[in-house]
């Protein structure tokens, strides 16, 4: 009963004309630069701490939350439309999503991804005001070796990731951690594979990786082939979602909001895993398994709403704890420091209006949302028309613009087109660019928390078989490693054997 | 065409010329014309990050241009400096947050810069408030307990830091070897870390700065010791290095520099512009919350100590017997 | 399957070049791992990731090479059959003649021939549309960023942009 009371003073705080406008604005933003690759919510929110200065604490912690959940919806569009992933945690929305625009399916996945991130987005808000406390002990119950445990978790879901060949797969995903750890060490801050190039000591950007390998690579893949460019445009026949649609994603939603939120409880990583293992998923209970890498809705359902149930799981130990478990959370927290407040375990019961408010505003917020991009839908389905001889140069123009705005650095650019070209001799040979990106991105945790947990455990390996969360992680990979390997690995390898013969 | 025209179109193109020299030129006077970007060298949340945030966002309204702040976060918050060293141009758009370890690392281990050449000293602000804590749940209830279960059990106890070379980890191997007892350093990259590690009993111990404070006054983290000169008027209860026999104080003491080459006049804008913030009752209250207080010194004598700190810090690494080879 | 495409132990093969890169790109990540060392067990070093990354990458590049030469694999050729290799070389030549001018033009003036070159060298549009869309685009996501987003883009010697 508690719990409705405060649900109805934040309402009663989030409904008042200033906070409402503040939320628009902040969800606005957070589209604009959610859709732009490169130009993320940090940029957007630095930018903008200082204006919500002037304002209450709960009008600009608003505005802010807003960008940041609204950057979320917006990041998929451009890995559907046109192969560009905007961050991490919509690469995987590539695979599938970008099939099904091909195959002039735009509008039902750019429509699932919206009614999948408002429905996880919704949820993720209901568990936070609920169960929030209580579950603040995830986040700390993840330790070196938990977190080591999870990274290899992570890397055994890029088993799922490809149609291909097994080794050629596990190479790439050494190549993705290798890259990873270009740059100072961050526990002994001694330059690794630099060569002397001061650009690298800062370790590659994970955005011109991305934005090369996949965004590029496809406009130089497509150019080659005279033919099938004009696929896109072929037939666009619905706008949103129908009722196979619905039906094939109901499952994937709920599984990957759930998904979503609890890995979004954990610092770091937690929104990059959640949208893999979610992939891996539904590819696993699948069916039809070989639909996925084609156009499978599931493979764009399932890891959007991951994805978004992440962001609201993030806010827990943030507003518990006081420990942000990302960037964009440290920005926020920064932010009501800035204000005078002081998130951690006290924070709820000092200012209950202000949780209670910044809650109920983030569940109008995901309505905004929802109404603002379902136009925009048909929008970005019309961009598709356009001839591909005069799309792609906007889309090259597009990857070099985010690279640049990501870091503001011109060397950045050049890796992109480097990654570019890799990447297109990589897709011509058969090698896949979505396991180098997930272990480029979980190469470094795992590396920094093998170490660290070496260092505890004084050397001792079976620390990660003796305590269980990091016991559990272990297994399961095991299963996942070795249960498809037996039957399925075969058929998988007759099916490749006879696509290159053919 | 007729000469006249040759010679406007040629005095037309060397006015053009002229005018984007003077362009590029006039960068000092105009100084900022575009945002800042401040790099702190530590994860966004921790104690330093949000009073560097609250310090740049007074600074910026003085420059009058936003200053943005970039968390590079690793090797005891000495990677973002390095990285500026090296990469960054000496135009005033890229300036750092300096720990004391961009001066102590080189002492220690092969590293990528030279803290006497590579940088352009701005102005030093302030130092933290460092103290060791531990889980509500744990064993430990005062640091007495901590060295008697460390005499049982050599290097069993562990502690969070930081990073390898931040003062937090120099201290507590110093009052290691005072008290001769062995400890294992865990090498974090920051506060938001090391609180994680410490809260969800991963480590024993954290030494860190004060970004524990929230959990310590919710009763979730036990506050062992404080490494300042006298007790924190926000924990009177909780003793000193030196009241626990430990004659050393410790504050870590930062500042701002840019890389090596800078303008002096946009030197002075900078200083100018964070002078003002470190005097701005606002910054003062949010380093409060920190138990930080303002340590202002000016690009002059801010060079001068970085000599004195690096002869202090060079005796101590001998000691220590962690001086590189 | 024909002869022609699919080869075994022949240089031609394409799966067995790929291999062999990722054999050499092994052997470099396992020797850089030790040059900055292993460290112990109790205590590893920067490298020992690196090392053991690298002994990984060998052996499924072994893998690789040895299914190459077993099975075989198509020809470097037939890659590239039926597809008009020229245009992505256009592309790349493209971008790697953008990527030198974009420091000393600044982003406007590198990128609106850019644009030109890439709407007009692959397959051509009409100059009526091709112009407008090359000046026009570059310039508004300048002015957008530039002007509203507060980003700065790089402006090159003439300081345009």
């Amino acid at each position: 009963m508690d719990t409705l009371a405060n649900v109805a003073h934040g309402f009663g705080v989030a409904l008042t004309g200033i906070n409402l406008l503040y939320c628009f604005i902040g969800v606005f933003i957070g589209t604009l630069v959610g859709v732009l690759p490169g130009i993320g919510p940090i940029s957007a929110m630095s930018l903008l701490l200082p204006v919500t200065l002037s304002g209450t604490p709960e009008s600009g912690i608003i505005m802010m939350a807003g960008i940041y959940y609204g950057s979320m919806y917006g990041g998929s569009t451009t890995s559907i439309l046109v192969n560009i992933p905007g961050e991490a945690a919509s690469v995987v929305t590539c695979i599938d999503g970008h099939q099904m625009a091909k195959q002039g399916r735009a509008g039902p996945a750019l429509g699932i991804s919206a009614f999948g991130s408002f429905i996880a987005g919704t949820f993720a808000l209901v568990a936070l005001m609920l169960v929030a406390p209580r579950l603040a002990g995830i986040a700390i119950a993840f330790g070196p070796a938990e977190y080591f445990s999870l990274m290899v978790l992570g890397l055994v879901v890029l088993t799922f990731l490809t149609q291909g060949s097994m080794p050629k797969a596990l190479l790439m995903a050494c190549i993705g951690v290798v890259l990873g750890l270009i740059g100072l060490d961050s526990i002994t801050a001694q330059p690794r594979l630099t060569f002397g190039r001061m650009e690298l000591i800062d370790g590659i950007g994970l955005v011109p990786v991305v934005m090369g390998l996949f965004g590029v690579a496809e406009v130089l893949l497509n150019t080659e082939q005279a033919i099938k460019r004009d696929i896109i445009n072929a037939k666009i026949t619905q706008l949103l979602p129908n009722k196979a649609d619905w039906q094939a994603s109901a499952g994937p939603v709920a599984r990957g909001t759930l998904l979503g939120f609890l890995l979004g409880i954990l610092p770091g990583g937690g929104a990059v895993v959640a949208s893999f293992a979610s992939y891996a998923l539904e590819k696993r209970l699948s069916k039809t398994p070989e639909r996925f890498g084609h156009g499978a809705i599931e493979g764009v359902a399932g890891p959007e709403s991951a994805n978004n149930a992440a962001a609201g799981g993030a806010f827990i130990p943030l507003m518990t704890l006081g420990i942000p478990p990302n960037v964009v959370m440290a920005l926020l927290l920064g932010a009501f420091v800035i204000h005078g407040l002081q998130p951690g375990p006290l924070l709820i019961a000092q200012n209950p209006g202000l949780f209670w408010g910044i809650v109920a505003s983030m569940y109008i917020g995901n309505v905004m949302l929802l109404i603002l991009n379902l136009p925009m839908i048909g929008m970005w389905v019309q961009l598709l028309k356009l001839p591909y001889s005069i799309l792609f140069p906007l889309i090259i123009l597009f990857t070099i613009l985010g690279v640049y705005c990501s870091s503001n650095n011109v060397f950045d650019v050049y890796v992109m087109i480097a990654f570019g070209i890799i990447g297109y001799f990589m897709r011509k040979l058969g090698y896949e660019p979505a396991p180098l990106v997930l272990a480029f991105v979980l190469g470094p945790m795992l590396e920094n928390n093998l170490r660290k947990s070496l260092i505890l455990s004084q050397g001792d390996l079976w620390t990660f078989v003796q305590r269980p969360i990091s016991a559990a992680c272990l297994a399961l990979a095991l299963v996942l490693l070795i249960a498809p390997l037996l039957p399925t690995l075969r058929k998988k390898r007759e099916l490749v054997a006879l696509d290159e013969g053919a | 065409m007729s000469r006249y025209r040759l010679k406007t179109i040629a005095s037309a193109a060397i006015y053009a010329v002229v005018a984007a020299l003077l362009a590029t030129a006039a960068g000092a006077q105009d100084y900022p014309s575009k945002p800042i970007t401040l790099i702190v060298p530590w994860p966004a949340g921790g104690s330093t990050d949000i009073s560097m945030r609250a310090i740049a966002d007074s600074a910026s309204k003085v420059l009058g241009q936003p200053i943005v702040i970039d968390n590079k976060a690793g090797g005891g918050g000495t990677v973002g400096p390095a990285t500026m060293a090296a990469a960054a141009k000496p135009d005033g758009y890229t300036i750092a947050q300096l720990p004391i370890t961009v001066f102590r690392l080189p002492l220690m281990q092969e590293v990528s810069w030279d803290p006497a050449k590579d940088f352009t000293y701005i102005i030093h602000l302030t130092g933290y408030t460092f103290g060791v804590t531990t889980s509500a749940e744990s064993q430990f209830k005062s640091w007495k307990d901590v060295v008697e279960f460390a005499k049982a059990n050599p290097g069993k106890v562990t502690y969070a830091t930081p990073g390898t070379g931040t003062s937090l980890h120099i201290g507590m191997e110093q009052i290691a070897a005072m008290s001769g007892i062995k400890l294992t350093q865990v090498p974090f990259k920051g506060g938001a870390e090391t609180n994680a590690a410490v809260l969800g009993q991963h480590t024993m111990l954290q030494a860190d700065s004060t970004g524990w404070r929230p959990l310590v006054d919710a009763g979730k983290l036990r506050l062992l010791m404080v490494w300042t000169g006298a007790r924190s008027p926000n924990y009177p209860d909780v003793p000193t290095l030196k009241e626990l026999g430990y004659p050393m104080v410790y504050d870590s003491p930062f500042g701002i520099a840019g890389p090596k080459g800078m303008d002096p006049k946009i030197v002075a804008k900078l200083h100018d512009a964070f002078k003002k913030a470190v005097e701005d009752p606002a910054v003062i209250a949010t380093l409060a919350k920190y138990d930080m207080v303002p340590n202002y010194k000016n690009t002059e004598d801010y060079k001068k100590f970085v000599v004195e700190v690096t002869e202090s810090e060079r005796k101590i690494i001998d000691t220590l017997g962690l001086a590189k080879k | 399957m024909n002869d022609q495409t699919n080869v075994k132990f022949r240089l031609n093969n394409s799966e067995l070049w790929g291999g062999l890169i990722g054999l050499g790109l092994g052997g470099f990540v396992i020797w850089s791992g030790l040059k900055l060392k292993l460290g112990t067990i109790n205590d590893p070093g920067s490298g020992y990731v690196l090392f053991y990354t690298g002994i990984l990458m060998c052996v499924f590049a072994g893998s690789i090479i040895v299914s190459a030469i077993t099975e075989g694999g198509p020809t470097l050729a037939s890659r590239w059959e039926n597809a008009r290799w020229s245009k992505p070389l256009l592309i790349i030549a493209c971008l790697t003649a953008f990527s030198f001018a974009l420091e000393p033009l600044g982003f406007l003036l590198s990128s609106i021939p850019l644009m030109l070159l890439l709407l007009r060298l692959i397959d051509p549009v009409r100059w009526p549309l091709a112009i407008p869309i090359a000046v026009l685009v570059p310039l508004g996501m300048w002015w957008v960023l530039n002007r509203l987003l507060l980003i700065q883009l790089p402006s090159g010697l003439f300081g345009i942009g």
